[in-house]
């Protein structure tokens, strides 16, 4: 069973409450959900709206036809009519609309009713949700709820499950590694990991500071870690093009930093509410000079929590960069949790800091004591220890899952992709005859991907851009070029019904 | 002016780094009256291990390599932030940075007037020598009206130039003072003040370039020590605007022109108050 509702309507709306309370209810009630959020950059008017898929299995995306629509407003109407499937069901605002800015709860009890859930569930989930004026509210929703006919049955179900954002997915892992300082500039989408660490520093007892720029926040970072903090910055494209010269600094300085990177559409300012996996190449090579960096990029709220959590240990134990590369579609998507996420790898400063005795860290070359040379010896030495050390942490990171196996694992049909697409890839490729290769570590990348290409007859890349960025490093990798490819750079991400389609015709499977 | 250092420099600050600069550069001086003011903090109490440099990069930035302290040589334009990061990672640190004017007034003005609002507990000295002079002789912010240089074709800068005492005043910095580098004692003194006061201190401090900007050298005879801290910010701006960085324009007031107090930056995080009260060595041994 899976339904895929659209709730929409205009900015300040509340369509997100709507979502929430029913997602809220029907998690309790054992289903799997998945929101995605789409909403343009403006903060009244406009039209976001939300597809709240619901399932009784596990699912990581949503779809593009819809069985519902929840309708705040009758432009949301016009737009999703096309998507409405023949059986399909509308909720129109016109009779709810005396209930002003209790509209949306209107809404999500008639929503409640359709899917046949219980009325008492329904209040509950209000009571909990809504802080302000819970009376009017109830008085909304069961109106909502008295205004609909039952639709549908869902027997509540046994899953136990949570609701989890690929933002809560770093906050998380940052939190696990015991961060004590975020750095941040508010940019869509990494802003919910300022706002959600900053929210959360009382009862943790981390910092969160919010400089003038992406500059002084990486300059900046880099000298608290310097001082002993478990430091963490996050930003999304265009902040981190400002960061870079910092990232090289860190290179020369190799100092410990952690740093979030959430993609949207570009170039420049892009479509800013929007995703788009663009950013590999400047997340792998941006900052001049060469020196070793990670990049780990997670493709569910649970592997952003792992991963940010390596990406602390490694960071810490390496001195290096480490980037958790993310975007808009995992930042802002509303998963269902199904597993316990890996017991946290301890992060631990076991270097002197400034304070317990002298030291110098410098952006310059220089010698051990951080003493500015312009030596040709150190600066040949310095470079080959740098190298050295890249292929320690390629051996260190082999200790982790850098690539993760899908689907049917005796296909000879390979998809190759990374990040954010996970989701509906998975979801796509259920009961079809195809293997997906998840890459997770792309700095260093695992050997593991030339192999499996190797044993497979058919290979497919799919990314969210415009030039297959994965695809170009694997062939510098491996000399294996992946002709076929699925490429989508609208910055609205792939809905696994559609994608389906286009991975059957692919591999010529019925 | 005196010109020799009274207070003994304790040897511990001495590195074995070749210096650098031209003979006769007044960084020369700058560098002896910190030497001066951390000795004197020193007997005063202050653990040598708990001072912490930020450099920007430029002729002023070497002297990070001859300061025997902790330090951080970052990028250039960078030193305020990074001088607050080190604040951020261990409140407890004496934080000082040296600033060059192209470092702070061009490449990174964002962070000072940004400065002011944060008003960490930092202490910055600018060596104001009215150039680049590191990439040898382009004009800065602060650069006088004619400066000759090889940029500007017409052979002169031909606007008027910042004055960073006016630029701090209004951006809310809460120090605000000017130094001659030349004169090792008072700068020391002014220097001194800046570091015990609570908040961000700017010290503006008149370093001649004796190389790439000299039409501006040699002001001594216009310079006079503030008496006081003026009692009313109409007055400090009065003063402040005595000088506007042009040659052959008016007294040259040093002294601190602008004190106040206000919530530091530290101040602000109850998570660092425990750190800060038990003199705990940054976020990396305090127990959570
Ligand atoms: C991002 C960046 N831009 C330019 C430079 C080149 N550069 C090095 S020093 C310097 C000027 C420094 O001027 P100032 O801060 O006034 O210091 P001074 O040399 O006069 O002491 C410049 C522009 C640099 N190092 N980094
Ligand atoms: S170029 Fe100017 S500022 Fe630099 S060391 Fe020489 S005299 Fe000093």
């Amino acid at each position: 069973m899976r339904l895929n509702i659209c709730i929409g309507g205009r900015a300040g709306q509340g369509i997100n409450l709507v979502s929430g309370i029913v997602s809220g209810i029907l998690t309790k009630h054992g289903y799997y959900t998945f929101n995605y959020r789409d909403y343009p950059s403006i903060i009244r008017g406009g039209h976001n709206f939300n597809i709240l898929s619901i399932s009784d299995e596990k699912i990581e995306s949503h779809e593009s036809r819809i069985d519902g629509l929840v309708a705040m407003d009758d432009l949301t109407i016009e737009i999703h009519k096309r998507e409405l499937k023949k059986s399909g069901f509308i909720i129109p605002s016109d009779k709810y609309v005396e209930f002003g800015i209790n509209l949306n709860i209107a809404l999500a009890g008639a929503l409640m009713k359709i899917l046949g859930i219980n009325k008492l569930i329904l209040d509950e989930e209000i009571k909990n949700s809504v802080r302000k004026n819970p009376e009017e509210s109830l008085k909304a929703a069961d109106f909502g709820f008295d205004s609909v006919e039952k639709k549908f049955t869902l027997p509540k179900l046994n899953n136990r499950l949570q609701i989890l954002s690929g933002s809560d997915g770093v906050i998380q892992g940052a939190i696990n590694s015991k961060l004590d300082v975020y750095i941040g500039y508010p940019m869509t989408p990494a802003t919910p990991v300022l706002t959600g660490l900053a929210s959360t520093q009382e009862k943790y007892g981390h910092l969160v500071f919010q400089p003038e720029g992406e500059i002084a926040v990486a300059n900046m970072a880099l000298a608290a870690s310097f001082a002993g903090a478990r430091t963490i910055i996050g930003t999304s494209s265009g902040g981190f093009d400002l960061m870079t010269e910092a990232l090289s600094l860190q290179g020369q300085s190799e100092i410990p930093l952690v740093a979030y990177l959430a993609q949207r559409s570009g170039p420049a300012t892009g479509l800013p509410t929007y995703t788009m996996q663009g950013d590999l190449d400047i997340a792998l090579r941006a900052g001049h000079g060469e020196f070793p960096r990670i990049v780990i990029a997670p493709g569910t709220p649970v592997e952003a929590i792992e991963k940010t959590n390596e990406a602390f240990y490694l960071s810490e134990k390496f001195r290096v960069l480490s980037i958790i590369l993310s975007d808009k579609h995992l930042a802002e998507s509303e998963f269902s949790l199904t597993e316990t996420p890996k017991k946290p790898l301890e992060v631990k400063i076991t270097r002197p800091v400034p304070g317990e005795k002298i030291l110098k860290a410098t952006s310059y070359e220089h010698d051990e004591f951080g003493n500015s040379t312009e030596s040709a010896e150190l600066t040949t030495r310095n470079g080959l220890a740098r190298l050295r050390k890249y292929s320690e942490i390629k051996k260190a990171c082999e200790k982790f899952e850098m690539i993760k196996l899908h689907g049917n694992l005796k296909s000879k049909n390979l998809i190759v992709a990374w990040g954010s697409t996970a989701g509906a890839i998975k979801d796509a490729i259920k009961n079809l005859d195809v293997k997906f290769l998840q890459v997770i570590y792309i700095k260093p990348i695992s050997d593991q991907i030339k192999s499996e290409i190797k044993k497979s007859n058919k290979v497919l890349l799919i990314e969210q851009n415009l030039t297959g960025q994965l695809g170009r490093l694997i062939r510098e990798k491996t000399g294996i070029s992946i002709k076929q490819k699925v490429l989508k750079f609208d910055g609205r991400p792939f809905t696994s019904d559609t994608l389906r389609e286009q991975i059957k015709k692919e591999f010529k499977l019925k | 002016m005196t010109e020799v250092s009274k207070t003994e420099i304790n040897k511990k600050l001495n590195t074995d780094y070749k210096i650098t600069w031209c003979p006769g550069c007044p960084n020369f001086r700058i560098l002896e009256s910190a030497k001066v003011v951390l000795s004197n903090l020193m007997k005063q109490g202050y653990k040598q291990e708990n001072f912490a440099m930020a450099c920007g990069i430029g002729c002023h930035g070497k002297i990070f390599d001859y300061l025997n302290i902790s330090g951080f040589y970052g990028l250039h334009g960078r030193t305020i932030p990074t001088a607050i990061g080190l604040k951020l990672g261990n409140p407890n640190l004496n934080v000082i940075a040296f600033a060059g004017d192209g470092d702070t007034y061009s490449e990174g003005v964002e962070h000072f007037v940004s400065a002011g609002k944060h008003n960490a507990n930092v202490a910055l000295f600018v060596h104001d020598n009215q150039s680049f002079s590191l990439t040898t002789g382009q004009p800065t912010p602060t650069s006088e009206k004619g400066f000759k240089n090889k940029i500007d074709y017409s052979g002169a800068k031909l606007t008027n130039p910042i004055n960073p005492l006016m630029l701090a005043l209004s951006s809310g910095i809460t120090f605000i003072a000017r130094a001659n580098a030349r004169d090792v004692q008072g700068t020391a003194k002014i220097m001194e003040a800046a570091i015990k006061h609570k908040g961000f201190a700017f010290v503006e401090i008149i370093q001649d370039c004796i190389v790439f900007n000299i039409p501006i050298n040699n002001r001594d005879k216009d310079m006079y020590y503030l008496k006081k801290i003026p009692a009313t910010k109409d007055e400090t701006i009065k003063l402040m605007q005595e000088y506007d960085y042009n040659i052959n324009d008016g007294k040259i007031a040093l002294g601190i022109f602008w004190k106040e107090e206000r919530l530091t930056l530290e101040d602000q995080f109850p998570q660092l108050q425990n750190m800060i009260k038990n003199k705990i060595i940054g976020w990396k041994n305090l127990k959570r």
